[in-house]
């Protein structure tokens, strides 16, 4: 099976982004927040938690009110802030019901096979044990793809993957019922954010570690002449009207029970609409 | 950071590749797979568990596998 992602791209951007996050986490930060409020909905305590992409320990403080022992999951050693291990969303290395909950904050959307990643997250689980992951869905960076798309088939007569297929929220919440778990809900929110021009964005995905690790990205350079069309076509199309260009980020939510014993995984997926929640305005420093 | 590992975490770490218990070698500071024939490394107490930076316990003397 052709894996989309080269997922050794995909350690290198964590382990540079490790060091630069800080400055660009108002996405994770995002994220973070919809994940803890989940956790405080629960209104449970969770003896053993697994927290999935370390997040620079931003997760790990969010559940630590909520949890007696976190143990942090990342593919790259920088971005581990407490007790924890190196490993891959792809391969989990944990016995079967080691913990109560998982929470994973924006790391799933780079895995090739997400079915079988969600599979081990359940099997990881407790019976009734809380699954709980923010992830991009497919709204994200609409606007850089279409300004690539046209920058690259104006200057080069042809276009290459340079956006990740993200996921379409509805399949999220299928995917999360297919894999066996239990009153799966799947919860889309819409974050637009405006940056002075594309480069500034492109920087800022370069800072949080979401740049390009598509298996078939383009490995030359490249070109000036198709960077500037893209830029210029980002600015045609997303441009606002004080000067900036308009960025959509998407974060999918999903929640999902381990079946208690003897509990078929069978309620129906509940969908919230997109509209259930208002779009934020951020504007980043 | 401590050098060993944290004990809790040796309760709970399985093969990636095999999903069975690892053997802990404190000398060596590594994590035995005898199923899938890896030893996988502990770095300032954290462990690798990657099947791309494991040791292949059949080459003995080769260097971590790239």
């Amino acid at each position: 099976m052709e894996e989309p992602f080269d997922r050794r791209a995909v350690r290198r951007h964590r382990d540079r982004a490790a060091a630069t996050l800080g400055g660009h986490d108002f996405l994770l930060r995002a994220a973070v927040e919809r994940l803890a409020e989940r956790v405080a909905e629960s209104g449970r305590r969770f003896p053993s938690v697994l927290v999935l992409g370390a997040a620079g320990g931003l997760l790990r403080d969010a559940v630590q009110p909520h949890a007696d022992a976190v143990v942090e999951a990342d593919l790259s050693f920088g971005m581990l802030r407490g007790p924890g291990v190196v490993a891959s969303e792809e391969l989990l290395p944990f016995a079967p019901g080691a913990f109560d909950l998982i929470v994973s904050a924006l790391v799933l959307h780079w895995v090739n096979d997400l079915p079988g990643a969600l599979v081990q997250a359940r099997r990881s689980l407790r019976p009734d044990g809380m699954f709980l992951a923010s992830m991009l869905g497919g709204e994200t960076l609409r606007e850089l793809r279409a300004a690539l798309l046209s920058g690259e088939s104006e200057s080069r007569g042809g276009a290459s993957p340079r956006v990740s297929p993200f996921v379409d929220v509805r399949d999220a919440g299928a995917l999360l019922q297919r894999t066996g778990f239990a009153r799966p809900v799947a919860d889309v929110e819409t974050i637009d954010v405006t940056y002075a021009d594309p480069l500034r964005l492109m920087a800022e995905l370069r800072g949080m570690g979401e740049t390009n690790a598509l298996r078939d990205r383009p490995r030359a350079f490249t070109p000036r002449s198709t960077l500037m069309a893209a830029a210029a076509a980002y600015r045609a199309h997303s441009g606002d009207a004080g000067g900036r260009i308009r960025a959509t980020f998407q974060l999918v939510t999903l929640t999902g029970w381990a079946a208690a014993p003897r509990t078929p995984p069978e309620a129906p997926t509940e969908e919230r609409p997109p509209a259930a929640r208002l779009p934020r305005r951020l504007r980043p420093a | 950071m401590p050098a060993g590992i944290d004990p809790r975490l040796l309760e709970i770490l399985v093969c990636p590749l095999t999903k069975e218990p690892l053997r802990y070698d404190a000398g060596a500071q590594e994590l035995i797979s005898d199923a899938a024939r890896l030893a996988y490394p502990i770095r300032d107490g954290i462990p690798i568990m990657l099947v791309d930076e494991a040791r292949n316990l059949d080459e003995p003397t080769a260097k971590a596998k790239r």
